[in-house]
Parts: structure tokens; C-alpha cells; sequence
């Protein structure tokens, strides 16, 4: 699980550094090509976000935030 | 101006020494400020005033220039590379942070206790144990309570609570943005006002549930000082939330500008530069909250 959710963050990464590169380019087709790859990242990271959410619901991860006993 | 194909050489200009001026002013202010000086304070609040009056005066005076069309394509292109290495100074900004949570978790935790050839390790350290999250040594002085040289918390952050609310805020941000930009594109330029006022409105929401969680956090105990864990939460949330601050002005400024009719289908970059921003701002986040919070 933890591997598919890297997986997934490096391909919002790899949009994201997309459409940095398109707006560095600039002209028309590059602003088509960075608005492409924006809409991408948005698109997967809001199935991340539900993904992480029903892993932890489903109990497939766990939170780090559980205080360990000492 | 002599001709649209020749580099555009900028007149003569007082804002860099303005500049200089106020963030000198700022460092002696913050310095004395941290010394305990009476005025220092006061002075820091000057130095910012003045760096304030110089990022209005400045960046005023440059869209000016840009709307009455001084600019040609060639420093179109130094906008996109200057916002590109800026983005890259960001990035590494955020890598270093990211990097000692990494660091701390994965090698310097496990080397003290004990891991690869540290087996003595521990001996130095009352027998200490790895844990994640790490909140302090477990040695007489992580027994001191609040208000000591440890801020040990009774709980942590509840991680379903504000934290994934917050992050359902901000991916929502994300959404309302690519509308605007889109309607940017597609020239509709009630339907950008609209969706960046959304946009806006997340972003201050975001902001608003973040000092609640900060102050939930104090209650608890949780501090910059309890034990790795607490230092790179505050300082990855903290640095985030200023950016998130800086995103949202630059956002209300770009508001104006769509409103004062900037730009065009076509000729955008100011709108760009911010959104790219605000994207990997909100990529920040969500990696804070998958690799802080979950994994």
C-alpha cells in the first residue's frame, strides 16, 4: 500500500514538473500543455487523497499519529 | 524605449536600495529583538514596512510597464525563467525539510538504537528505544513535564480530524483554480472572479483551521521542542502556512489584476506563475499530510 501511494506522489510530481517546464516554454501550445498537466495533478491527487482515506479506513495503513506508550 | 525586438534596458530605479534598505533595517530590528532590546521590536516592524513599501512600489511599477506594452517576448522569457528559479529555491526549501524528517526517521533514529553497527549505541543513552514519532529521549530529563527543556504532549493530532479536513480544503482549492484558469483561457472573466474568490476563500479557511490546530497542538503539549517529531511537524506545517499565506496574497492580487482586465486569452504569464504556486503549495501539503500524518 505504502508503494502504490509513493507511486502515486511522484506521478502528481511528474505533472506538476510538467506543466513547470510548459510554463517556462511559454507560447499557446505550452499554456494548452501546462493546463493539461495542472488539471492531471489536481485529478490524482484528490484519488490519492481518497485512496489514503479508505486505506486508513480499511485499516490497510495506520496513522502515525497514535502516541506510542512509554 | 527604442525598438519591440532590441532586450528592453529598464530605466534608473531607487526600489533595489529601498529594498536593501528595509531588509538591513529588519535584520538589526530581529537581531536586537532577540537580545531582549527594547526598541528591536519596533524596529522590525519598521524594516518591514519599508521591504512592503518597496514590493508595492516595485511590482506596481513593472505591471504598469507590462500593461502599457514596454515589454517585448524577450523579457517574457525572464519572467518565466526568474519564477522558475525561484520555484526551484522553493523546492529545495521544502526538500531540506522533508529530508530531515526522512533522515531523522529512517537512519538516526534506528542508528541509536542500536541498527547496522550501533550496537552499543543505545548504552549511551539509558537503553533507548526507536519509536515513531520519536517525541524524546527516554531519559530522566524527557521525564520533565510542560514548560521545561521537553514539552512532552499527553496525545497527538488526531490525524481524521482537522488535519484531512484541512487537506479536503485545500485539494478543493486546487479544483476551484483549474476553473479559473479555464475560464481565463476561455475568456470569461466573471467566472475567473468567481472561482479565484473561491479559491481565496479555501485558502483563508485552510489558514483559519491551521492556527485552531496549532492551538489544539499547544494544549496538548505538542511543541517545537518535544523531540524530533514536534521540531520538523512545526517547522514542515509552519513553512507551508506562510506559504500558503504568501499564495493567498499573491492570489488576491491577481484578483485585482483580472478585475483591472490584465490579461488575456493569450497573454497570461502573472496569472500562471501565481497558479503554478498555489499547485505546489498545495502538492506540499498533501505530501506533508501523507508522509507527517499516515505513512
Amino acid at each position: 500500500m505504502k508503494y502504490i501511494v509513493i507511486l502515486i506522489i511522484v506521478l502528481i510530481l511528474v505533472a506538476l514538473g510538467r506543466a513547470l517546464i510548459a510554463m517556462l516554454r511559454g507560447g499557446a501550445d505550452n499554456s494548452e500543455k501546462m493546463f493539461k498537466s495542472l488539471a492531471t495533478r489536481v485529478a490524482l491527487s484528490i484519488f490519492l487523497f481518497l485512496l489514503v482515506m479508505f486505506a486508513g479506513y480499511m485499516g490497510w495503513i495506520e496513522p502515525n499519529t497514535n502516541l506510542p506508550i512509554r | 524605449m527604442s525598438s519591440k525586438d532590441s532586450y528592453y534596458v529598464p530605466h534608473g530605479t531607487y526600489w533595489p536600495i529601498i529594498g536593501s534598505i528595509g531588509i538591513a533595517t529588519m535584520f538589526v530590528g530581529m537581531a536586537n529583538m532577540f537580545h531582549g532590546v527594547s526598541w528591536g521590536g519596533s524596529v522590525t516592524a519598521l524594516g518591514l514596512g519599508i521591504v512592503l513599501f518597496m514590493m508595492f512600489g516595485w511590482l506596481g511599477q513593472v505591471v504598469n510597464e507590462s500593461v502599457n506594452g514596454l515589454y517585448n517576448s524577450q523579457v517574457d522569457r525572464s519572467f518565466r525563467w526568474g519564477m522558475s528559479w525561484f520555484i526551484f529555491s522553493e523546492v529545495m526549501f521544502f526538500a531540506a525539510f522533508f529530508g530531515a524528517l526522512f533522515y531523522a526517521r529512517e537512519f538516526a533514529i534506528p542508528w541509536l538504537s542500536g541498527e547496522g553497527n550501533n550496537q552499543y549505541t543505545p548504552d549511551l543513552w539509558n537503553g533507548f528505544v526507536q519509536t515513531w514519532p520519536e517525541i524524546a529521549f527516554k531519559t530522566p530529563a524527557a521525564e520533565l513535564r510542560n514548560g521545561t527543556a521537553l514539552s512532552v504532549p499527553t496525545e497527538l493530532i488526531d490525524t481524521w480530524g482537522l488535519p484531512a479536513l484541512n487537506t479536503a480544503i485545500l485539494l478543493l482549492s486546487g479544483v476551484t483554480l483549474t476553473f479559473a484558469h479555464h475560464a481565463l483561457r476561455a475568456g470569461e472573466r466573471n467566472k475567473i472572479i468567481g472561482w479565484l474568490v473561491a479559491t481565496i476563500a479555501l485558502g483563508v479557511a485552510f489558514l483559519g483551521f491551521q492556527i485552531a490546530e496549532y492551538g489544539h497542538a499547544y494544549d496538548i503539549g505538542l511543541k517545537l521542542n518535544s523531540g524530533i517529531y514536534g521540531s520538523t511537524f512545526f517547522m514542515l506545517t509552519g513553512f507551508h502556512g506562510f506559504h500558503v499565506t504568501v499564495g493567498a496574497l499573491m492570489l488576491i492580487v491577481i484578483l485585482y489584476r483580472v478585475q483591472k482586465g490584465h490579461f488575456s486569452k493569450e497573454n497570461h504569464f502573472g496569472f500562471e506563475g501565481v497558479a503554478w504556486y498555489w499547485h505546489f503549495v498545495d502538492v506540499v501539503w498533501l505530501g506533508l499530510f501523507v508522509f507527517v500524518y499516515w505513512i
